[in-house]
């Protein structure tokens, strides 16, 4: 079986600095990574470095069999919604479309699959009725929705997201959680950056517990347990 | 090296960069740290009209009512404006720059010749600072020294952490309103004497320079004054030299920026050198 | 007579063309709050222009190459966010601006460039000037057309569009450019000032009237064009500079559009039943 993320004995990091390190991981298709560990404890940079945004200082990284930088335009990327300029003149049709960038290109004008795949992407995340507002007038769960369905109408085989559920209302939260698990169950690779425990438990299979280097990879009932998370978070963690 | 400044008007020129030494160090600080540089340079473009209204009114007198006026309404107008939404704030900043000049363009360009103006006005006449107008820039200095103590504190808190501020109960508008009029003071005092050019620099690019080697917002401002009194001398001594030994005429107002420009470029390796050691 | 042997008709020929290359890369420098930037490239560009005029090869000439040398330096700073690329880019516009000064005072006669540089001498247009906008304007309006999709994109979401396998860095020089051509050909026309106003007002206030990208760049263009032609009718009429007019008129519409959308927004609040 093919794998979408190996990692072996990854150190990760900037300008020759390690941010984190010690990561092994092995994801498969249809698998659901969660990333859980403190604010600054290098959730992002892990999701970074699978696009070829951070240089990898030791280890073996691979994405779909090959160096991180050729996952670009073919991993979904949902960045976190407040990096966003909320006044920008786009609406929310548009910000899906730009899913489709990668196959339409500069010049041809979107075509009735492209259309297809937008409108099929603003429906799995529930804001057809969102389709011709500004971007920035939605609310930031909304917003979050409409980030993933932009990752959903490229049709990717790995879609990193980070911290989706930061902000977020309850209502786009349950929906972003069901069409993730749709994903999965079409054979998409996920991981999903997250410093909710509960929600880490909930929906990940594979759950890599990190702060400035990885503490314990496996499944959540594994991990998620006193002695890994005392590691991860300080021996002073409430737990 | 101290002979040319023995000449009453060298002595005076000098006189006065030391003065606007003295307060730009610091407001070049606070400058750099709200990435104001626009701002500065929009304030030093719109007291224009005010100094050519002014000069209309009320002769050589006037200039500086006028300017001051100007640069007043400005520090008003952009605090509004770079708080509304609607229009962001480097476009506002940038339609008041344009219409203010503009609106100092359309009064002298009613005048039969009014390039002579313009060009006073861009580069001041640093040569001819009159005693009075060393004695309004020592005046107006004081004023912004006395305002840059009182509000030091909260403009620096306000910088760090805008959220911080409101939450303790600062109101952040007061508190940018309160800068913006120091850095249009500073304009007033210095435009008259030195023109545009000089002041944007004094006012952009000490800090920047300072912040090569320091990271100390204390240390910038006095090594941002210490750059500025070093360029202010080595620039009047050169183009005093350059015009009387070469007869090259060489503004001195441009010599100055040149050499502040000049520290800036030098100081960028010890900035490279000092994040290299640091990331090891 | 031929047309274009009257003067007013060629500065009228080349306001319009003017305002139209304003107007377009306007909502470009707008969105991605590059004002300060293009000020700093019409006072950058000054030396280069002087330095052309004194050796004698050709003024634009001069005007792309420090221009160029500008834009690539900000696009290197601006890699590395914050304070540091704002205090780089007013470096940049002292540097320039005393640079030009400085060369300018050394040739006699000197106020009278220096004013123009900063106001501009519509009056003075060849036809010449007007071909070269015009061709400026077709090549300008040709590489927004066909990066469009990507500076979009590149705009909303830096971020994103990296991940999607945008390359950040050469579509921000390609901007930088951009921005850099139109100011080079705006500057001797129209003046620093002008062009700076011709290109921040017209879009600013564009961006008022629409959230839709499409119309907000036809509203710019129109907005370019208008106060361009009515700023110079009342430069005409009333014997006041052409470029502080068509400035004066360019603020006019964006006060205009801003009262506008108040108005709007108040009706439309009415509207919302309590």
């Amino acid at each position: 079986m093919s794998t979408a993320v190996e990692y072996r004995g990854v150190s990760l990091g900037y300008q020759g600095k390690p941010a984190l390190t010690d990561v092994d991981v092995t994801l498969h298709p249809g698998q659901r990574l969660a990333l859980v560990g403190p604010n600054g404890a290098g959730k992002s940079t892990l999701i970074k470095s699978m696009l070829g945004l951070v240089d990898v200082l030791h280890g073996d990284a691979a994405v779909f069999g090959s160096d991180p930088k050729s996952a670009r335009g073919r991993a979904g990327y949902v960045p976190q919604t407040d990096s966003l300029d909320a006044d920008f003149p786009i609406s929310v049709r548009r910000v899906v479309m730009m899913g489709r960038y990668r196959r339409i290109g500069w010049w041809r004008p979107a075509r009735a699959e492209d259309r297809r795949a937008v409108a099929d992407a603003l429906d799995r995340v529930g804001l057809t009725d969102k389709a011709g507002h500004r971007f920035g007038t939605l609310s930031g769960g909304q917003q979050q929705r409409v980030l993933l369905a932009r990752a959903i109408a490229a049709e990717p085989r790995l879609l990193l997201l980070d911290e989706p559920f930061n902000g977020v209302d309850v209502l786009s939260q349950e929906a972003i959680v069901r069409v993730l698990r749709e994903l999965s169950a079409e054979g998409t690779a996920l991981v999903i950056s997250t410093h909710d425990l509960t929600m880490a438990g909930e929906l990940a299979d594979l759950v890599c517990l990190v702060n400035g280097r990885q503490w314990a990879a496996g499944p959540p009932d594994e991990t998620l347990t006193a002695g890994p998370l005392r590691k991860a978070y300080g021996e002073r963690a409430v737990l | 090296m101290i002979e040319p400044f023995q000449l009453p008007f060298m002595g005076r020129a000098l006189a006065e960069i030391a003065l606007l030494a003295l307060i730009c160090g610091p407001v070049s600080v606070f400058v750099y740290a709200r990435r104001l540089s626009f701002v500065s340079d929009a304030l030093t473009h719109t007291v224009f009209p005010g100094a050519v209204i002014g000069f209309v009114a009320g002769g050589l007198e006037g200039v500086f009512l006028g300017a001051l006026v100007a640069a007043l309404l400005t520090a008003v107008v952009l605090t509004v404006l770079t708080r509304g939404a609607r229009i962001s704030d480097d476009a506002a900043t940038a339609v008041v720059l344009t219409a203010m000049f503009s609106i100092g363009v359309v009064l002298v360009s009613r005048r039969s010749s009014y390039t002579s103006d313009l060009t006073s006005f861009l580069f001041g006449r640093l040569l001819t600072v009159t005693p009075q107008q060393l004695a309004e820039t020592a005046v107006l200095a004081a004023v912004v020294l006395v305002a840059l103590l009182i509000g030091a504190r909260v403009m620096i808190f306000r910088t760090f952490d805008p959220a911080g501020a409101a939450a303790a109960g600062y109101r952040i508008a007061w508190i940018d309103l309160w800068l913006n009029v120091i850095v249009a003071l500073v304009v007033v005092a210095a435009v008259r004497a030195v023109g545009t050019i000089l002041v944007v620099a004094l006012l952009i690019v000490p800090a920047a320079a300072a912040r090569m080697v320091s990271d100390r917002l204390a240390v910038m401002a006095v090594l941002g004054t210490v750059l500025i009194a070093g360029a202010g001398y080595a620039g009047l001594l050169l183009s005093w030299t350059a015009s009387l030994e070469y007869g090259v005429a060489l503004t001195s107002a441009s010599s100055v920026v040149l050499l502040l420009v000049a520290f800036y470029l030098l100081l960028i390796p010890v900035r490279l050198i000092r994040s290299a050691g640091a990331r090891t | 007579m031929n047309w274009w042997d009257d003067a007013l008709h060629r500065a009228t020929a080349e306001v319009v063309l003017a305002g139209a290359l304003g107007g377009l890369i306007g909502v470009q420098v707008v969105l991605r709050r590059l004002s300060f930037f293009t000020m700093a490239l019409t006072h950058a560009t000054f030396p280069g222009v002087v330095a052309a005029s004194i050796i004698g090869v050709n003024i634009m000439l001069g005007g792309v190459v420090a221009g160029a040398v500008v834009a690539l330096g900000v696009a290197a700073l601006t890699r590395r966010r914050g304070q540091d690329a704002a205090a780089a880019t007013g470096v940049l516009l002292s540097a320039g601006f005393a640079l030009g000064a400085a060369l300018v005072a050394t040739q006699s006669g000197f106020s009278r460039d220096l004013s123009s540089f900063l106001v501009g001498s519509i009056l003075t247009v060849s036809p010449q000037d007007l071909l070269t906008t015009a061709l400026v304007l077709a090549v300008v309006a040709l590489v927004l057309l066909a990066g469009a999709r990507p500076l979009t994109q590149i705009a909303f979401d830096r971020a994103g569009a990296q991940a999607s396998g945008v390359s950040l860095g050469a579509w921000d020089i390609v901007l930088l450019l951009t921005i850099e051509v139109v100011v080079v050909t705006l500057v001797p026309a129209v003046g620093t000032i002008l062009a700076l106003s011709l290109i921040v007002a017209p879009a600013a206030a564009a961006r008022l009237w629409s959230d839709r990208l499409a119309v907000i760049t036809a509203l710019a263009v129109l907005f370019g064009i208008g106060s361009g032609v009515a700023g110079l009718w009342v430069s005409t009429q009333w014997n006041v500079a052409a470029g502080a007019s068509i400035s004066l008129t360019a603020t006019g519409i964006l006060l205009v559009s801003w009262m506008g959308t108040r108005l709007r927004m108040r009706a439309g609040l009415k509207r919302v039943p309590a």
